[in-house]
C-alpha cells in the first residue's frame, strides 16, 4: 500500500474568480458503450482520425443537428460514411453509456434512427447521475444501423452529439452493406462477411512481455520483467501495460528499476 | 533535451521529507527508488495553479484507482489501476515537491470546480466518488472505467493550459507527458468498455 497524502476538501460553490479565466478547455460528453464513432477513433479502433481522437468529449454544436459531427469542420470524418466504421452487434435493446467530462445541467437525451426519432430521456434539467445509462428499444430496427445520441444541455443552446453504429440483432461488422432482406428475422438479416480486424471488439490480446526485449509500448509487463531501454536495463517493479511517457525513465521510477 | 532545467537526483523516498502532509514513511514499499526532480528556472502563476489543480485531481484519480484495485473484477483493471496508483502517487509527490520549492501553497479548494462557472461541474467529485464506492460487480468495472475515462479526459484538458500559458520547463514537460499517458489509458479503458 502506498502512503495517502491529506486529502484537499473539495469546497463546491467557493469559486475563485481569478481562476476562472484559466480554467480548463470546455469539453463535455460522448457515449462510450457501444462505442461511438469518436470512441473508436480515441480508442485507436479506428485509426486517421484527425483532432477528434484527442477530444472524443467535444462534438458540440447548437441544438437540432442531425449529423454525427455537430457541424464542426475538423470532426467532419465523423459523418464520413465512406470509412467503413465497425458496427457492434448488440440484442434489440440496447444500453447507451456516457462519458461525461463536464457535468452540465441536463434538458433531455434523445435518440435517433434515421430520421425517426426513437427515444427521449428527460434530463429534469438537473445535473446527470454519475453513471449515465439508457436502456434504449431498438427492435424495430434490425441489422445495421447508424444510432445519432444527442445530449441536450439544460443551461446552454448547445448539445453534444454521438454517432453508434450497430448491428441489431446481429454480429460484429465492418462491412457497410445493409440487411438485404428486412422482412426476415434479425438474426438471418445479419451480414455474412466475416468480422474484419478493424471491429473494436476483436482487438489482439496485449502481447506478453520477454525478458530483455527493448522496451515497448502495448506491451503486458509483469513484476520482474526486465527490459532494455536506450542502453540500461530495468526490471519491472508494478506490473502494467506499456504506454507513451511510460517507458523507463526518472520520472516512471514507479514502473522501472534502474538495475 | 526537455529536462534541460532540471537537477535530477535518484533518492529514497525521505529524500522529499519537507513534504508535512504524509509523515509516515510506506513500510512495504520495498524498493524505494523515487525521483526527485528539481522544476528549477523561473515559473509563472499558470505554472502554481496547474500544479495546485493537478494535485486535487490527482488525490480524487487515486480515490477511484485505489477502488479499482479492489473492486474490480477483471485482472486487467486492477493491473491498469495499481500501474495508475503507483505512477500518480509519484507525480503527487514531484508536485507537491515542485511548489514548495517554489514556496506556494500545495492546496486549492476551488480549482477542479472552476468549470461551475460555465454550467458545468467537472467530471468528478465527491458525489461521483460516493456512486462509485457504492457499486458492485459488473456496474463497478463500468462506472469505474467512465469515470476515469472522463476523470482523465480532464487532465488532459488541463495539460493544454499548462502547455500554453506555463513557463517552467519542467512543469511544461510534465503536462506533455500527462497528456500522452492519459490519451493512452483512456485508450485501453474505452477498449476494456467494449471487449
Amino acid at each position: 500500500m502506498r502512503r495517502s497524502i491529506a486529502y484537499p476538501l473539495v469546497a463546491l460553490g467557493a469559486l475563485g474568480s481569478t481562476l476562472v479565466v484559466a480554467s480548463p478547455a470546455l469539453a463535455h460528453g460522448y457515449v462510450s458503450a457501444p462505442p461511438s464513432r469518436q470512441a473508436l477513433c480515441a480508442s485507436g479502433a479506428v485509426a486517421d482520425c484527425g483532432q477528434i481522437q484527442f477530444e472524443p468529449q467535444s462534438v458540440e454544436g447548437p441544438k437540432g443537428l442531425t449529423s454525427c459531427d455537430g457541424g464542426v469542420a475538423g470532426f467532419s470524418v465523423l459523418s464520413d460514411e465512406s470509412r467503413d466504421w465497425p458496427a457492434k452487434a448488440v440484442g434489440t435493446t440496447v444500453t447507451f453509456t456516457w462519458v461525461m467530462t463536464a457535468r452540465h445541467r441536463t434538458s433531455n437525451w434523445e435518440y435517433f434512427v434515421g430520421a425517426k426519432k426513437v427515444a427521449t430521456v428527460d434530463g429534469g434539467n438537473a445535473q446527470p447521475d454519475a453513471m449515465v445509462t439508457h436502456s434504449i428499444d431498438l427492435s424495430a430496427f434490425p441489422g445495421r444501423q447508424k444510432v445519432l445520441a444527442v445530449w441536450n444541455i439544460g443551461d446552454t443552446a448547445n448539445a453534444f452529439y454521438s454517432c453508434i453504429d450497430l448491428n441489431v440483432g446481429g454480429r460484429d461488422s465492418g462491412a457497410t452493406t445493409p440487411p438485404t432482406a428486412p422482412t426476415k428475422p434479425p438474426v438471418t438479416t445479419a451480414p455474412t462477411a466475416a468480422p474484419t480486424s478493424t471491429t473494436a471488439t476483436r482487438a489482439p490480446a496485449v502481447p506478453i512481455a520477454d525478458n530483455g526485449d527493448e522496451w515497448a509500448p502495448g506491451v503486458a509487463y509483469r513484476t520482474g520483467d526486465e527490459v532494455t531501454y536506450e542502453g540500461r536495463t530495468y526490471r519491472c517493479r508494478q506490473g502494467h501495460s506499456s504506454i507513451r511517457s511510460w517507458e523507463p525513465s526518472i520520472y516512471t521510477l514507479a514502473l522501472w528499476l534502474p538495475l | 533535451m526537455k529536462q534541460a532545467y532540471a537537477t535530477v537526483l535518484i533518492a529514497t523516498v525521505l529524500l522529499l521529507g519537507a513534504c508535512g502532509t504524509a509523515p509516515e514513511a510506506p513500510a512495504s514499499q520495498v524498493t524505494g527508488a523515487q525521483a526527485a526532480v528539481q522544476a528549477e528556472g523561473g515559473h509563472n502563476d499558470t505554472d502554481v495553479m496547474y500544479l495546485q489543480m493537478m494535485l486535487a485531481h490527482h488525490e480524487q484519480g487515486l480515490e477511484m484507482v485505489r477502488l479499482a484495485e479492489k473492486k474490480a473484477s477483471r485482472s486487467e483493471i486492477r493491473t491498469l489501476a495499481q500501474a495508475v496508483d503507483a505512477t500518480q502517487s509519484d507525480e503527487a509527490e514531484m508536485m507537491t515537491g515542485w511548489l514548495k520549492q517554489w514556496s506556494a501553497p500545495t492546496t486549492v479548494d476551488h480549482a477542479p470546480n472552476a468549470h461551475a462557472d460555465h454550467g458545468g461541474l467537472p467530471a468528478t467529485g465527491p458525489r461521483e466518488i460516493a456512486a462509485l464506492r457504492k457499486a458492485k460487480g459488473a456496474a463497478f468495472e463500468a462506472a469505474f472505467l467512465n469515470l476515469f475515462v472522463a476523470h482523465q479526459h480532464n487532465a488532459v484538458e488541463m495539460a493544454h493550459l499548462e502547455t500554453e500559458q506555463g513557463s517552467n520547463a519542467e512543469a511544461k514537460a510534465f503536462a506533455e507527458r500527462v497528456r500522452a499517458s492519459r490519451a493512452d489509458q483512456i485508450k485501453q479503458m474505452l477498449r476494456l468498455m467494449n471487449s
